[in-house]
């Protein structure tokens, strides 16, 4: 089994008025791209700034290769990549300035030739020499990527990288993820985009109000909280449903649709041949399997906005 | 200090591409210079302006106004006799004029008595120039007059070993100007910006240290303030023929002065909420001190109270430093002057390094 990277027991962070993280325990283990996945507000960040060593936690153990965060950051600083929630490049600087200069931060002295090579890890060749203020929003999180790879980290920090990005630029930067895991970096990935840890991660740890409410491989997590497939018959309304449960078979309507769910996957075809036999005007007749998004609307009791939760 | 060396780096190629910051601090000072220079040591004349009106029009009164434009500090020009003298101040705003009356004349000869009349504001400086000069113009008249000599005579010497110019004065405190201005509007501006764009706490997942950026701050401003002294020294020279000197007391003031200006930047940019407080605060503690530190007229010739106020205004140092040892050679209050300015810089560099925190709470 890959070496432990992350180690959290009973980790909390507790201010005045509230609690937000609250006795969370977790492990990252090498080379896995680990997704703190929750709503808004939900302590993800809290706890990554934690293990970034930038916040200091009220209590609990927090260990990042084996180094407490409170007391050895020092040591382990080298081994560490972060982009920053909102990372903002320094406006003035160019990509190829700004990736030299953060090298030297970690005392590294990049050739020319290293810093095209990173820029062109990240894409951002064709954009080295133009002044940050001017790059879109996604070659700014690129660069903001570039910089924390600089340092040529085994453990790399991606806080919320493509919040507020169209997505064309997000699933460009999935790829650049898993570029990252390819080269056998460690990514712990904080989101609240659904879809994205579904896509990236290996593990999820899902939070909600400074607790993890769930914690395990997506298809786990869809497995353990209801799984299965959804047949749906589109248009059906509530007299298909009524058609439906005359004959024994319980179905649910969601914006017009009737929707009927099959725990396991041996029996999706025979209630296929069911309900399609049952004479109701429908549109459309289709199976949908269950997401990271239905997970998340039993543990976390969010609503869904465009991919986008809220608390 | 490879890390420091980056920063300063960084730090000064940004600012350069700013070109707010870069007007600031190097074509400022030099329009500065440029105008206080034209003002004040250019061929114009500095003479008090008397409007005079003669209604004696007689050889004593030419003779009286002859000794007033002798003074050297008054320029007399001619109000008509036909006008009415205070319709025609204020038809004109005249700050002074004179009247000599008709019987000017009439009166001396008869060995009597005439008042000649100073209309005048007692609150601008040109009336007490004008009335000392009239006064003194009177006496001298008087002695003629009465075919006497005065006893006792003013001998004036020469104290500075060069031939100083108005603009030799003015220099060092345009500098410390610009000392006082581009750290601590520059810094005020910078920590505020870094602090709610979250820069800082990028620079905390690196290996620079707080003290290490500090410290490449005050290096990047002392540089920046050392190629504006230059420029300016050298436009005061070559446009004004100034006789100033930048001795090293001078470049070491420089450097401590920009040292705790930059401190003192960093201690107003930790607590304001954002980059437009950030301008308002630096200008509220920027610009009384700019005033009130001597940078355009020396501090012996303020109001008691505000010289008690200046005392314990950390640009005063700089500028009464740079003075004394720019001008007056007197190299031994500049070094004191260094002392104090180095002392302060120190307190006000340890408060950022202790209290400025990168981490969140």
């Amino acid at each position: 089994m890959a070496e432990v990277v992350i180690e959290v027991r009973g980790l909390t962070k507790h201010y005045p008025d509230a609690k937000a993280v609250d006795g969370i325990d977790f492990e990252v283990r090498a080379g896995e791209i680990f997704s703190l996945l929750g709503p808004n507000g939900a302590g993800k960040t809290t706890t990554v700034e934690i293990l970034e060593g930038l916040r200091d936690p009220t209590g609990g153990e927090a260990r990042v290769f084996g180094v407490d965060v409170r007391t050895g950051y020092a040591k382990i600083r080298d081994r560490v990549g972060v982009l920053p929630q909102d990372f903002e490049p320094f406006d003035r600087l160019k990509p190829r300035e700004a990736v030299a200069y953060w090298a030297a931060l970690f005392d590294r002295t990049l050739a020319k030739k290293d810093v095209e090579d990173v820029l062109e890890r990240v894409g951002l060749t064709s954009r080295a020499d133009a002044q940050s203020m001017t790059l879109s929003g996604g070659e700014k999180r690129r660069l903001g990527i570039a910089l924390s790879l600089v340092g040529d980290p085994d453990l790399v920090f991606l806080d919320e990288p493509t919040t507020g990005l169209d997505p064309s630029a997000r699933r460009d930067l999935w790829g650049l993820i898993r570029g990252l895991k390819a080269a056998g970096k460690t990514v712990v990935l904080t989101t609240h985009y659904l879809d994205e840890a579904e896509q990236l991660a290996d593990d999820v740890a899902i939070m909600n109000k400074g607790k993890i409410v769930s914690h395990g491989t997506p298809e786990e997590l869809i497995s353990r909280h209801g799984g299965g497939t959804t047949i749906v018959l589109a248009g059906a309304g509530q007299d298909g449903a009524a058609v439906l449960a005359a004959r024994g078979i319980p179905a649910t309507v969601e914006n017009g649709n009737v929707l009927v769910h099959v725990a396991t996957p041996s029996e999706v075809r025979k209630m296929l041949a069911t309900v399609a036999a049952v004479e109701i005007p429908v549109t459309e007749i289709y199976t949908k399997r269950a997401t990271l998004e239905d997970v998340f609307m039993k543990v976390v009791g969010a609503r869904m906005a465009e991919g986008e939760l809220a608390a | 200090m490879k890390r420091i060396l980056a920063d300063v780096r960084a730090f000064g190629v940004q600012f350069m591409r700013s070109r707010v910051g870069a007007f600031f601090a190097i074509a400022f000072p030099i329009i500065l210079i440029l105008l206080f220079g034209a003002i004040f040591s250019g061929g114009g004349s500095t003479k008090v302006p008397i409007y005079v009106q003669d209604l004696s029009d007689s050889p004593m009164s030419y003779n009286f106004t002859a000794a007033l434009n002798a003074t050297t500090v008054l320029e007399v020009r001619t109000i008509p006799k036909g006008e009415e003298i205070l319709t025609y101040i204020r038809d004109h705003s005249l700050n002074t004029a004179l009247r000599i009356p008709a019987d000017f004349q009439t009166k001396i000869l008869a060995n009597q008595s005439v008042n000649v009349t100073l209309y005048g504001d007692p609150t601008q400086s040109s009336y007490g120039i004008a009335y000392a000069a009239v006064n003194g113009a009177a006496t001298q008249f008087n002695f003629e007059i009465a075919r006497a000599r005065p006893i006792v005579l003013p001998e004036t010497q020469t104290i500075a070993a060069r031939n100083l110019k108005f603009i030799d004065l003015f220099l060092p405190g345009v500098i410390g100007l610009t000392v006082l201005t581009s750290p601590l509007f520059g810094m005020t501006n910078v920590c505020a910006e870094y602090r709610t764009r979250k820069f800082f706490k990028f620079l905390a997942t690196t290996r620079l240290s707080k003290g290490e950026w500090l410290a490449s701050k005050v290096i990047w401003y002392s540089f920046l303030m050392l190629v504006s002294t230059a420029i300016m020294f050298a436009v005061e020279r070559l446009v004004f023929g100034g006789v100033a000197v930048i001795t090293p007391i001078a470049i070491l003031l420089i450097i401590a002065g920009t040292f705790q200006f930059t401190s003192l930047g960093m201690i107003l940019g930790m607590y304001v909420r954002d980059t437009e407080t950030a301008a308002a605060v630096a200008n509220a503690i920027g610009f009384p001190m700019m005033f009130l530190a001597g940078s355009f007229f020396p501090v012996d010739t303020m109001p008691p109270a505000l010289q008690v106020v200046a005392r314990v205004l950390p640009l005063t140092y700089v500028n009464e430093g740079l003075r004394a040892t720019m001008v007056f050679g007197n190299d031994a209050t500049a070094l004191l002057y260094l002392g104090i300015t180095m002392v302060i810089g120190v307190v006000l560099f340890i408060i950022p390094a202790k209290a400025l925190s990168w981490k969140s709470k």
